[in-house]
């Protein structure tokens, strides 16, 4: 059965691109928005860029120091012929681990080549193993690409060129923006003359010029959202084929959604507080927090001149202990505008939660991106699978669920501090209370996702899928993780929640997060001596904002339940009435 | 009768696609706890000529959609063997399995189950195209509004969602899909069950096109009976995972050979309300596919099983209280368990009724003959002391016949090569005809 149809042509499949030149108008006014939007903070999305560039580099870092672990440690059993052996292991393995990494790309490049080289080697091969021995051959020729620039001279300038970009980024990521510091300055002194502030933004008082730029930076984060969200608007109203889709009706769903705007409302605020974090406080963590014997500041000395002293001795006359007191919207006896008050060391307290924000965020998604990520792969493979591998899942989270939870945090985080690990350095302990937070909550959120995977999993359209021999891999990514994936969206909003009152309640009890990181639950802790006198604020305002943020999360997630409404979804409400 | 079978065979040799020999789908034995398994096909022997339409009709739970399932693959055999076009399908694995796929698809019954709701029409329609690299994919694009042109949808449906459909529009889209492939044979699971009676008409006749425009082999799967009779050439009975009877539509459907098949027609009312035709009631559900009756698996309910010679003239309904005991006893055996024992052991109620319960439930307003009267004492004497097993023996000693000790065979009952698995076909007994006409 060959339909021809020659007549109709190919006019009727218009790409995005034709769609975007016949209609150039909304695009333009988006794309020039935008570039508006981003070019006033180019210096901070590249220092993004170059933060994200970091952590993947580390990564890869750990891929491929894997030979010479493996090399090492084999190498380390055989004794005097150790060192021979550990060598020809650890070219081994980086062959194998080299290969492995460019096998992953090379199913893209494959794709975009205009030839099969298999097909052209030998015709008559049946497609699957064509596909492979393609994938194969085009793994190869990458090989042979990086060994030729890695043993020549050219590896030499590939380096140069790699480095010469790295430090075109940095330089880029240190240029001024829009939400910099340095654009509304809000430190300097009262003129010795009475006639105002001394380098603050146009003389403004420094409450005032950090007013300023708190505003200026959340105007700026909801034009971005806004902007973002107008260019989705536009492809949809303009560019889109579809003219309605399942996702439309969950959106509109969302907009009605008083109490869930709510939500979103406090988490914008508190993604914004933390990812703006080094411009957010009054003065920079570095100079109050971590370093405050070497950074030094001006200030009006009481006999009328202007004097200068490093932060941590004005810190000690700073200090709300009960005594002495630096309240909320107040500045301290050196000028310095303290907006939540100053803590029991004399520090900024505002500083120091903007950037306990940014501790929580990235535990909380560290957590929730690994044990989602696993669960979701488990739900969708053991739901799939069925049989044995369901049960041994089922008794992996019961096994992981029967450990008790705060004694294995315990354990690990008081043991490996003992040891020096490397992982307890970053965030001090931050990390490793990630990943063992992660590894607690794998079961629970596997178990929620179950249900909904499983009766997935029972669809007709899986079926039919089998029946025309798509890969297992493509059906669950396909067919079936984007329904779990609105489960998932669910629970992580309100596990999310859970994770930054746990991390706090843990570093309030001592064993998480330890000292200098900032970290809301620890400052708590600090200011719990305080509550009854007349520096109750330490305690108080972290509390606050904890009991918020949670709020926040669960709001959210209740909002995307009843906006998703995915009960519907997986049952189709809509059956014409069927037989069975 | 082996001649006829031969010679049938012989004729349809050159042009048959589908050979299908003693087929068995089992569930539940892999289970890790052994258990009976659920014999939901139970070795069934049949064959679909090329660009023939074989209907398969029974009440459901009886393995149709099991069987059905299975020739695509879906579920893998217990044994048996599958022949398409030659090539024993229940053989392939991986790559030759996939490639063999492209051969066989499906239309499943709800086009609201069967289409993922997150893509839209265009996607689906195209993932077949996507899995085999068929071309490039503006050439799929355009194989797919093609197809959506010929199954009666327009080509700008491409970027609609299943939602935005009605349902006889969205099992237009699952037929396009079934498509796309170019296969030989389509196996059709109840394709318009699902959709309200003023669209069947148009999706039955637009699979009746796309046969003859393609030239396709179809499986209908159905319990609508009048559908099964319009759309297919020949049809198949199924009951609890066997074919009862087999054969070209018209003459199985005004005149079938098999007790059940007339069971099964005389209890959907007869389009001609004049017709005299006498009814046949189908009593009580078909038996548990787990523990499916011994001998002729429909004889738990057949009108006209066979009866020993002596209680030829006995009372219908006292047959009946007869099989209901049977198979009460047989449950009860099946279900008791060591607690039960063990109440039993130290004179504990169970929650079993007593033997005089059973009976005056049973045999209560009837005029029982003394000679059956004297077996169900035995019968009750067995029960009261606890043994099931015993109690169905001397129920069997006395009531059985070869209905329930023997498997039928499969007959020949006509020259057309329609076949009936029923031992009254054999010499020795009335044809199932006249025994209908006897005992209504
Ligand atoms: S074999 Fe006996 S029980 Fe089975 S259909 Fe024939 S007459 Fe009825």
């Amino acid at each position: 059965m060959s339909i021809q149809n020659t007549q109709t042509g190919t006019e009727e499949t218009t790409t995005i691109q034709q769609k975007v030149l016949e209609n150039k108008r909304p695009a333009a006014i988006w794309a020039v928005g935008m570039l508006v939007l981003v070019g006033l903070e180019f210096g901070r999305i590249t220092g993004w860029v170059v933060t994200a560039g970091g952590v993947a580099a580390l990564i890869f870092d750990l891929f491929v120091s894997l030979p010479a672990i493996i090399g090492s440690n084999v190498g380390g059993v055989f004794g005097f012929a150790g060192d021979f052996v550990a060598t020809g292991v650890r070219l081994v393995t980086t062959v194998a681990v080299a290969l492995l990494l460019l096998a992953i790309p090379a199913g893209t490049v494959r794709r975009l080549l205009p030839v099969s080289p298999a097909k052209e080697l030998r015709p008559e091969m049946p497609v699957n193993i064509r596909l492979l021995v393609d994938r194969a051959i085009v793994t190869l020729g990458l090989f042979v690409a990086a060994l030729l620039i890695v043993l020549t001279p050219v590896g030499g300038a590939v380096d140069s060129i790699i480095a010469a970009i790295q430090s075109l980024f940095d330089s880029a990521a240190s240029v001024q923006t829009l939400t910099s510091r340095e654009t509304i300055p809000n430190q300097g002194y009262e003129s010795p003359s009475g006639s105002g502030w001394e380098g603050t933004f146009m003389g403004l008082s420094p409450a005032l010029a950090w007013a300023l730029r708190v505003t200026v930076i959340y105007l700026y984060a909801t034009l971005l959202v806004f902007w973002i969200w107008k260019g989705y608007t536009t492809y949809r109203q303009h560019y889109r084929e579809a003219d309605w889709t399942p996702l439309d009706d969950s959106i509109d769903r969302f907009r009605g959604h008083k109490w869930g705007l709510f939500g979103l409302a406090v988490v914008f605020a508190f993604l914004v507080l933390a990812i703006w974090a080094p411009v957010m406080g009054p003065t920079t963590i570095e100079a109050n927090h971590y370093e405050p014997y070497s950074n030094e500041f001006q200030y009006l000395g009481d006999s009328g001149d202007v004097q200068s002293t490093f932060h941590g001795t004005a810190n000690i006359q700073s200090r709300s202990n009960g005594d002495s007191n630096v309240g909320p919207m107040s500045y301290d006896d050196y000028g310095r505008w303290a907006p939540f008050g100053t803590n029991a060391d004399g520090k900024d307290l505002f500083t120091f939660l903007a950037f306990g924000a940014r501790t929580s965020l990235v535990i909380g998604l560290v957590t929730i991106g690994l044990s989602g990520m696993f669960a979701l792969i488990l739900a969708l493979v053991s739901s799939y699978y069925k049989g044995i591998i369901d049960l041994v899942a089922v008794m992996g989270s019961d096994t992981v669920q029967s450990i008790p939870a705060l004694l294995l945090i315990l354990m690990l985080m008081v043991t490996l501090r003992e040891f020096e690990h490397p992982i307890v350095g970053i965030y001090d302990g931050g990390i490793l209370l990630a990943f063992i937070l992660a590894f607690t909550y794998w079961p629970g959120l596997w178990r929620s996702i179950r249900g909904p995977t499983l009766q997935v999993s029972e669809s007709e359209w899986i079926d039919a899928a089998k029946s025309y021999g798509q890969k297992p891999s493509v059906i669950m990514r396909k067919h079936m993780a984007p329904y779990v994936l609105a489960y998932m969206l669910i629970y992580a909003s309100l596990i999310l929640g859970t994770i930054i009152i746990t991390t706090a309640a843990l570093s309030f009890l001592g064993i998480g997060i330890g000292a200098p990181t900032p970290e809301w639950g620890r400052m708590i802790e600090s200011g719990r001596g305080y509550i009854s006198t007349q520096s109750w604020h330490i305690s108080t305002i972290p509390g606050i904002m904890i009991v918020f943020v949670v709020i926040g999360f669960n709001a959210l997630g209740d909002a995307i339940r009843d906006a998703i409404d995915i009960e519907a979804d997986i049952s189709g409400e809509s059956a014409t009435g069927g037989a069975a | 009768m082996s001649q006829e079978i031969a010679h049938s065979e012989r004729q349809r040799d050159e042009d048959v696609l589908i050979q299908v020999r003693d087929l068995k789908t089992y569930y539940g034995s892999e289970q890790l706890i052994g258990g009976r398994p659920v014999k939901a096909v139970d070795g069934v022997n049949f064959e679909i000529s090329r660009g023939e339409t074989l209907g398969l009709v029974g009440e459901s739970g009886c393995g149709k959609t099991t069987l059905g399932r299975t020739l695509l693959q879906l579920e893998t055999p217990t044994a048996g063997e599958i022949r398409f076009d030659g090539t024993d399908i229940t053989t392939l694995r991986g790559y030759e399995l996939k490639e063999w796929r492209r051969n066989a698809q499906m239309v499943f019954q709800d086009p609201d189950s069967s289409l993922n709701q997150r893509m839209t029409v265009g996607e689906i329609v195209r993932e077949p195209l996507d899995v085999y690299e068929w071309k490039t994919p503006q050439q799929r694009r355009q194989r797919v509004r093609e197809l959506l042109d010929t199954v009666g949808l327009k080509r700008e449906h491409y970027y609609r969602y299943p939602h935005q459909f009605s349902g006889g529009q969205r099992q237009r889209v699952g037929i396009a899909r079934t498509l796309t492939l170019e296969p030989e044979f389509i196996v059709l699971d109840e394709p318009v069950s699902a959709l309200d009676v003023s669209v069947q008409a148009e999706v039955i006749n637009l699979l009746e096109r796309l046969q003859d425009e393609f030239g396709l082999t179809y499986l209908f799967i159905a319990h609508d009976l009048s559908v099964v009779r319009h759309i297919s050439d020949r049809v198949a009975v199924m009951y609890l995972g066997n074919i009862m009877e087999i054969g070209p539509t018209e003459e199985l459907f005004t005149d079938p050979a098999n007790p059940y098949t007339r069971s099964l027609l005389s209890a959907i009312p007869a389009p001609d309300p004049t017709s005299q035709k006498e009814r046949v009631h189908l009593r009580g559900t078909p038996p548990n596919p787990r523990y499916p009756p011994s001998g002729c698996p429909f004889r738990t309910r057949c009108p006209v099983r066979i009866r020993p010679e002596e209680y030829e003239q006995l009372d219908e309904e006292i047959w009946d209280s007869l099989n209901r005991l049977e198979e009460i006893l047989e449950e009860r055996r099946r279900s008791r368990g060591a607690v039960d024992r063990f109440r039993e052991k130290v004179g504990l109620d169970t929650r079993y009724a007593t033997a005089a319960e059973i009976r005056e439930e049973l045999f209560e307003p009837l005029a029982v003959p003394d000679q059956v009267e004297s077996v169900l004492d035995d019968v009750s004497a067995e029960i009261e002391a606890g043994d099931e097993m015993a109690a169905i023996e001397v129920l069997q000693a006395e009531f059985r016949t070869v209905c329930g000790s023997e498997k039928p065979s499969h007959h020949t009952v006509s020259d057309s090569g329609r076949t009936s698995y029923c031992h009254r076909h054999r010499d020795e007994h009335r044809d199932p005809k006249t025994a209908f006409e006897e005992r209504t």
